[in-house]
């Protein structure tokens, strides 16, 4: 009894609300803290193939000896394709696949965003597995030009060869679908979306044929000319649209295959020189993440993923021993383990951070980091929202003593026979006037559909342009609108502008604990930026508010991603507009979701915090003193 | 008192040993495991299938349960065989095989049903175990299991309580006179340890917490193809029990393993068994894998005489009826028997033979003109008293 009577005391006590923003800070350091120590040995795993069904590089490869010859006529093939139009060059493809004895079929699309259309065409042959039921199926694919927009020559003679190959086995237990597309990006996404269904009629043609459900996707990327490289390793390319994972166990099977049974190194995240350091996998694990928190299409996969068709893109890289007949056999044996699959890919992981080919995080053990930033801004908030509702200047029981003549008003309280002497502000309920904090808050998020909007539907050119102008009106639009409220009849009261700086990081908090589930590292990556903005606060000290503007500026959504651009280009600015350009085609083609966060829960987020603390630049905080926490 | 208690004692252990004799074998088998990766559980029991049936154990006799079909699974790159062998040198699927429960049907209602004979009118005598309490039955079971149960097709499992009732009502009822119950599975000793029925001999590949391993793969076929308990099991089979006649014993096969090659613990239990350990050991592998000639004649032991005289009665009978065939054959004409002597001495010159059958050809056709010329003496001689009239 005695104990909870002291702990609602101390329910009461004004040393209880300072802890709060320390109690913010540990969970940012925690969090911070858990994401370093995962690349160590004893926080991460190896990784290991789970399903029974797959049974990686039990089987030998024949794709060997006269092969060679084929793929090297396919390749020349290819090479005078190169500089024919369109049309003509598919419909030589389509001749090679259909001698194949697959049944071939073409589709145009074509697709508009910032401006400029993009539009090709794409060719694909179905192999019916002889004995199969043809309810399934899985897809190979070269798209005919690679992410740096080299044109993939070896990759499509290797499809086109591997095609006659496989069409000679009768042990496929599904079918199997050669894709040629016209593009790594566009190209894909068209077909898979036509796949299913779900493309708009208007732009892009539906397929004439098709097959059973897709049960996996592998690209090949391999840009050596009509000579021929030989390469050193493969780099598997992994990542989905949106931050979305193919299963482990696909990655797996790939690594052990190339490295078990054909000695062909793997790495992943273009990290070359992988030593096993622990700064090499923290540094492997954080490419991945940012990657993964961008979300954009990182090859001719990535489509796929949104679709649960799990795939990745084998691509080669450096200079070493293994050639075409290598990367040809490891994706015969890969593909005979797909064959094996008795149903989806399901026994693995899909939540997972990789930091070698071979070691891996969970989403159990990663996902308290992502958690703790996230609730660092529900705590502050809480706390924001418990001081909203005192009496300002809360007398300090300790105290009363010090100064005799600052004594409350006490009043004298009469239960069950006993009487007590309470200060009267506690008894005094205060009333929040909700109505302003929350119209603003609410109008912050979306006024963030304006830029979502805007650089969704600008045209190339302007892009780069408009972005500086939206920076610049951002930074002023804070102070704006401070000055705008404090003249107005709606001048925020101390508690209103608490109110609005509590209710905005409540949402944040929980946008991104909900996002954390989704995209572990875009609400990782959101979450540490937006860190400053649970420890501004109004103040009365105009040098104080000053910092904390800088502060502001600093990590405003915008200046980040230019400072951010300009940091992994080099230095070069014109590298932004490669990245609005792609983000506004992530918007129109591939469906990205990665503008509406920073738009709409990012954004509005800095704004109003921004407001809060221009708020104690422009005209006199109504007492300010109270409000400090 | 004592003397004439001893003398039950001694009676009912000669009517035991008398009664140690067994009519029939029967062998159930069973994969419990479907799916492509698990090929090597079919190749298990089809192993064992060929290897009963080679010992004499007749397709009726043997229950055959197959989950899954290999043969045609369109993953197998030797459609319609199934090897256990990476050598590939012998079909087990090859072109005689009867499969009594396959598919779906390998359920464990089934098997149980199947053990204790629980089951519908129409349900046809291949899918019973139509045995009594002289048979023999071998119980051959694979697939994924762990302590105390063995998966059954992904859906269900059998533990080993339904084992040992479905035995003890199997024993209740009289369906078996002793049993041999060999298992290949993860933790598999631990599937016979609730066992409490009379004359069952258990045998097992692991014990508990203890996997089973396969063999080897055949990289062609793409899977591991055998596993290894059941791999030396048949290596015993195939390479010492020959023929029918073995007198290997039990011991034998159970001294055979090697923990070394099996790579886990095999188990045997003889609790259970009618004279413990020695008795179960000194079993001829062939009372259990092979099939038994011995016949129980109805009616007692007194009329062994007379139905040896019957015998010798019917034997002089053969042999009076085989002499008097070979005589007749001697009477036949020697045209008929030139040809044997011909074949009985190839050394015989053809100008002889033919000398010989010219002779014979002028004598036969005087022979026969001399007929030609006596029927037209006699129809001359009719039509002339006719006209006479």
């Amino acid at each position: 009894m005695s104990l909870i009577t002291s702990l609602l005391a101390l329910r009461r006590d004004a040393r209880l609300l300072k802890i709060p923003p320390y109690l913010s800070a540990l969970c940012v350091l925690v969090g911070i803290g858990w994401l370093l120590v995962l690349p160590l040995q004893e926080y991460s795993r190896g990784t290991y193939v789970s399903e029974n069904a797959l049974l990686p590089g039990q089987v030998h490869t024949y794709f060997t000896g006269s092969e060679h010859n084929i793929f090297r006529a396919y390749r020349h093939e290819v090479a005078e394709l190169v500089h024919q139009p369109l049309e003509g060059r598919n419909q030589r493809l389509a001749e090679i696949l259909r001698s194949s004895g697959l049944k071939v079929a073409t589709q145009n699309y074509e697709y508009s965003a910032s401006g400029r259309t993009i539009s090709g065409q794409n060719v694909y042959g179905i192999l019916q597995g002889p004995r199969a039921d043809a309810t399934e199926a899985i897809v190979l694919i070269a798209a005919w030009r690679n992410m740096d927009g080299e044109i993939n020559h070896s990759g499509v003679a290797l499809v086109l060869t591997l095609a006659r190959y496989f069409k000679r086995w009768s042990l496929w237990s599904k079918d199997i679908i050669f894709l040629i597309a016209g593009d790594s990006t566009a190209g894909p996404q068209a077909w898979v979306d036509a796949y299913h269904d779900s493309h708009s009629p208007a732009s892009i043609e539906p397929l004439s044929i098709k097959s059973g459900a897709l049960q996996g996707a592998v690209a090949i990327d391999y840009p050596a000319g009509p000579w021929g490289h030989r390469f050193d390793k493969l780099h598997i390319v992994y990542d989905g649209i949106n931050g979305q994972l193919p299963n482990l166990d696909l990655f797996n099977t790939a690594v052990s295959i190339a490295s078990g049974q054909m000695g062909i190194g793997c790495t992943l995240q273009r990290m070359w020189k992988h030593d096993d350091s622990y700064q090499a996998r923290l540094q492997t694990m954080l490419r991945g993440m940012i990657s993964q928190g961008l979300g954009h299409a990182s090859g001719p996969h990535s489509s796929f993923i949104p679709y649960h068709v799990d795939a990745i893109t084998l691509q080669t890289v450096g200079d070493g021993w293994h050639d075409e007949m290598s990367l040809g056999r490891t994706v015969e044996s890969l593909f005979r383990s797909l064959n094996n699959l008795l149903e989806h890919l399901h026994q693995s992981f899909f939540f997972y951070l990789l930091m070698q080919a071979n070691r891996f995080v969970s989403i159990g053990t990663y996902l308290p980091s992502a958690m703790l930033i996230a609730v660092n801004f529900t705590i502050t908030s809480i706390a924001l929202w418990v001081q909203s509702g005192r009496a300002p200047n809360p007398p300090s029981p300790v105290s009363t003593n010090t100064k005799p003549s600052e004594a409350p008003k006490m009043i004298a309280i009469d239960r069950d026979g006993m009487v007590a002497l309470i200060p009267e502000q506690y008894l005094t309920i205060i009333e929040r006037k909700l109505f302003l904090p929350l119209a603003f808050v609410g109008s912050a998020h979306f006024l963030g559909l304006l830029p979502l909007y805007i650089f969704n539907n600008t045209s190339e050119s302007s892009l780069t342009l408009t972005f500086h102008a939206t920076t610049f009106l951002t930074l002023l639009l804070p102070q704006l609108t401070a000055s705008a409220l404090s003249l107005s009849p709606y001048r925020p009261s101390a508690q209103e502008t608490i109110l609005i700086q509590c209710l905005s990081l409540l949402l944040l908090g929980m946008f991104l604990s909900a996002l954390a589930t989704l995209n572990f590292s875009l609400a990782f990556l959101v979450g540490i930026l937006a860190t400053p903005l649970t420890f501004v606060r109004p103040t009365s000290s105009r040098p104080i508010a000053g910092l904390q503007t800088l502060l502001l500026v600093a990590v405003n959504p915008l200046v980040v991603i230019t400072l951010a651009t300009s940091y992994w280009a080099g230095g070069d600015v014109s590298q932004l507009r490669t990245v609005l350009v792609a983000a506004a085609e992530g918007w129109h083609v591939w469906g990205l979701w990665t503008q509406v966060v920073v738009w709409l829960v990012w954004w509005p987020a800095w704004f109003a915090e921004s407001v809060v603390v221009a708020g104690s630049l422009f005209g006199k905080v109504v007492e300010a003193k109270s409000v400090k926490a | 008192m004592s003397l004439l208690l001893r003398s039950i004692v001694l009676l009912l252990a000669f009517i035991a040993f008398t009664s140690a004799e067994h009519t029939s074998n029967w062998a159930v088998l069973v994969s419990t495991s479907r799916f492509w990766f698990n090929y090597r559980h079919l190749a298990n029991v089809l192993s064992l299938y060929r290897t009963v049936k080679r010992l004499g154990i007749p397709d009726s006799q043997i229950i055959l349960m197959l989950p899954d079909d290999m043969a045609c699974n369109p993953r197998n790159a030797f459609p319609g065989t199934v090897y256990n062998n990476a050598d590939r040198a012998l079909d087990l699927y090859g072109d005689n095989i009867e499969v009594d429960y396959r598919g779906y049907e390998v359920t464990v209602e089934n098997f149980i049903r199947l053990l204790t004979d629980r089951v519908g009118e129409d349900m046809p005598r291949s899918k019973r175990l139509l045995t009594d309490d002289r048979s023999n039955i071998l119980v051959y079971m694979t697939g994924h299991g762990g302590n105390e149960f063995l998966k059954f097709q992904d859906a269900e499992e059998i533990s080993a309580f339904d084992l040992a009732d479905a035995f003890e009502q199997m024993w209740e009822k009289k369906r078996y006179h002793e049993m041999l119950f060999m298992i290949d599975t993860c933790q598999a000793n631990t599937m016979y340890s609730k066992f409490y029925s009379p004359n069952i001999l258990a045998t097992g590949s692991s014990e508990i917490d203890q996997s089973s391993y396969s063999h080897h793969a055949d990289n062609d076929v793409g899977v591991a193809v055998i596993d290894r308990y059941t791999y030396y099991n048949l290596d015993f089979l195939e390479t010492q029990v020959r023929e029918p006649s073995s007198k290997l014993t039990m011991g034998d096969l159970f001294d055979s393993y090697d923990e070394e090659k099996i790579h886990s613990h095999p188990g045997v239990r003889y609790d259970l068994f009618n004279g413990g350990e020695a008795a179960a050991r000194s079993r001829l592998v062939m009372d259990f894998f092979g099939n038994v000639q011995n016949v129980e004649v109805e009616g007692g032991v007194g009329n062994e005489t007379a139905w040896q005289e019957e015998l010798q009665a019917i034997e002089r009978m053969i042999n009076d009826a085989r002499r008097r065939h070979n005589e007749s054959l001697t009477v036949l004409p020697e045209a008929e028997q030139a040809p044997t002597e011909k074949v009985a001495r190839p050394s015989l010159k053809k100008e002889g033979a033919a000398r010989v059958n010219a002779d014979g050809g002028w004598s036969k056709q005087f022979a026969g003109a001399a007929a030609l010329l006596g029927c037209v003496g006699v129809w001359a001689a009719g039509s002339w008293l006719e006209s006479s009239k």
